[in-house]
């Protein structure tokens, strides 16, 4: 009987003596955005990224990849390509002063998400939704809506039609998400078992 | 109600998801990119907190503990079909027996969302969100492969033809079939197959993959009477080997 092991079959081929060959130029999937909304009420921030084939296969991923432990009741995923960034600043001036007027552009307005961040090292949180032609202008609107005393280090702009949302009948998707304490860590409470150990020991 | 007939349901159930469980939990840290490989794990956690489910009704009617019942039984005792004990191979397979197993869990669930004993209609309900995911992975990754390239279409293609005699034998249908559907337990295997044949044809039609005809396709049966292939031993010994050394053992 071949081994039932996976490892042995996937184990890589062994080469030719001598033959150099160059590695492929894109050997990888492309990167999805992924923002999640622990609670409801609460805003939507951005978690991370994942590596997927299209758009759809980002969104199936992303449960799994982000939402597997901590409370979670939606998500949504973008190709990465379709976040526009504004400059970063150092907290000492608004990521908006760096946002420069634009003329007024021609063309259909469309919906486009804007998220903020608050905190250094910490994540991008959504903030609303503006209607403008261009990114560089949704920022404009942006800023007249949601520029606040609270400085924002960066901010982003998302169209909203870029956007793979849960839809409403996925919602059920997280429900027996806090019966999986075993997936928490904490939950195997190491550290009470580590010192029942070594008081058994002494 | 004939308690025969509903145990004999459950424990073929049960015995599919703690195998298959098992099997797919053999992907963790081999998958074929590292969010695929978290998100294959966790439905297989899924799957074997859904066979614990099921054994523990088995146990509120007289039958042993969860873990006895789990990790005690020989091969020739499960009562899984011979899709699930099938060893991993190459990821095309696994993925096609996750589409194909998973699109017939989550009906016959949906199915038994209705039943007259209460607590399988009620466990069914609980885990339609898991069962959801489960599907919406399958038939994504179906759909995404199965369009995607020469390589990826005719691997996915090979696996097909290869699994469909196995997963036929899903629906091997059990000596109480009537007594389940009169006592409305479980709508039986026919209705079940009949349904899944449907939403099987509805995804790949979406691909660029064939489906055999459904006619020449010969059934691989036998797993729900406990005959199964050289291959589910070895993974009940594994599965089995912490409880055998150390029933008492928690972590």
């Amino acid at each position: 009987m071949k081994s039932l092991d996976p490892r042995v079959n996937r184990l890589p081929v062994i080469g030719v003596p001598g033959q150099i060959l160059p590695k492929a130029t894109l050997d990888q999937f492309g990167t999805y955005e992924v923002f999640v909304q622990p609670k409801d009420g609460k805003p939507f921030q951005h978690e991370g990224i994942v590596h997927a084939p299209d758009l759809e296969m980002g969104f199936v991923l992303a449960k799994e990849a982000f939402t597997r432990r901590f409370t979670c009741v939606s998500l949504y995923v973008t190709d990465t390509r379709n976040v526009y960034v504004s400059p970063m600043t150092d907290g000492t001036v608004s990521a908006y002063d760096f946002v420069h007027d634009v003329e007024p552009q021609s063309g259909e307005k469309t919906s486009y998400e804007i998220y903020h961040l608050l905190k250094r090292g910490k994540q991008h949180q959504h903030m609303g939704t503006v209607q403008a032609v261009t990114p560089q202008e949704a920022m404009l609107e942006a800023k007249k809506v949601f520029k606040t005393d609270k400085v924002a280090f960066n901010i982003w702009a998302v169209r909203t039609s870029d956007i793979r949302f849960t839809t409403p009948e996925e919602k059920e998707l997280w429900l027996t998400l806090p019966e999986k304490k075993f997936r928490d860590a904490a939950d195997y409470k190491g550290g009470d078992k580590l010192k029942e150990f070594l008081e058994r020991q002494n | 109600m004939n308690e025969t007939a509903l145990k004999e349901l459950l424990y073929k159930v049960a015995d599919d998801l703690l195998i298959l469980g098992h099997r797919n939990s053999e992907w963790t840290g081999f998958g074929p990119l590292l969010e695929e490989d978290i998100a294959f794990s966790s439905m297989a956690q899924d799957k074997i907190g859904q066979s614990h489910a099921l054994y523990t009704i088995l146990n509120s009617l007289g039958e042993s503990d969860p873990d006895t019942i789990a990790f005690t039984r020989n091969a020739n005792q499960f009562h899984n079909c011979m899709l699930v004990e099938l060893p991993n191979g190459e990821y095309d397979f696994s993925l096609i027996r996750h589409f194909l197993y998973d699109t017939a869990e989550a009906i016959r669930f949906e199915m038994l969302s209705t039943s007259s004993f209460q607590p399988i209609a009620d466990l069914s309900k609980k885990i339609r969100a898991e069962l959801r995911y489960h599907t919406l992975h399958a038939n994504t990754w179906v759909k995404q492969l199965g369009t995607a390239t020469e390589e990826s279409i005719s691997k996915l293609q090979q696996a097909l033809d290869y699994t469909m005699p196995f997963a036929l034998g899903m629906f091997e249908e059990s000596p109480y079939e009537k007594e389940l559907i009169e006592g409305g337990i479980f709508g039986g295997e026919k209705a079940l197959k009949e349904k899944w044949v449907k939403k099987v044809e509805e995804i790949i039609s979406q691909t660029r993959l064939r489906l055999l005809d459904w006619k020449v396709v010969q059934p691989v049966m036998g797993g729900r009477t406990g005959k199964h292939s050289e291959y589910l031993q070895p993974l009940l010994d594994e599965m089995s080997e912490v409880f055998r050394i150390d029933p008492s053992a928690e972590w």
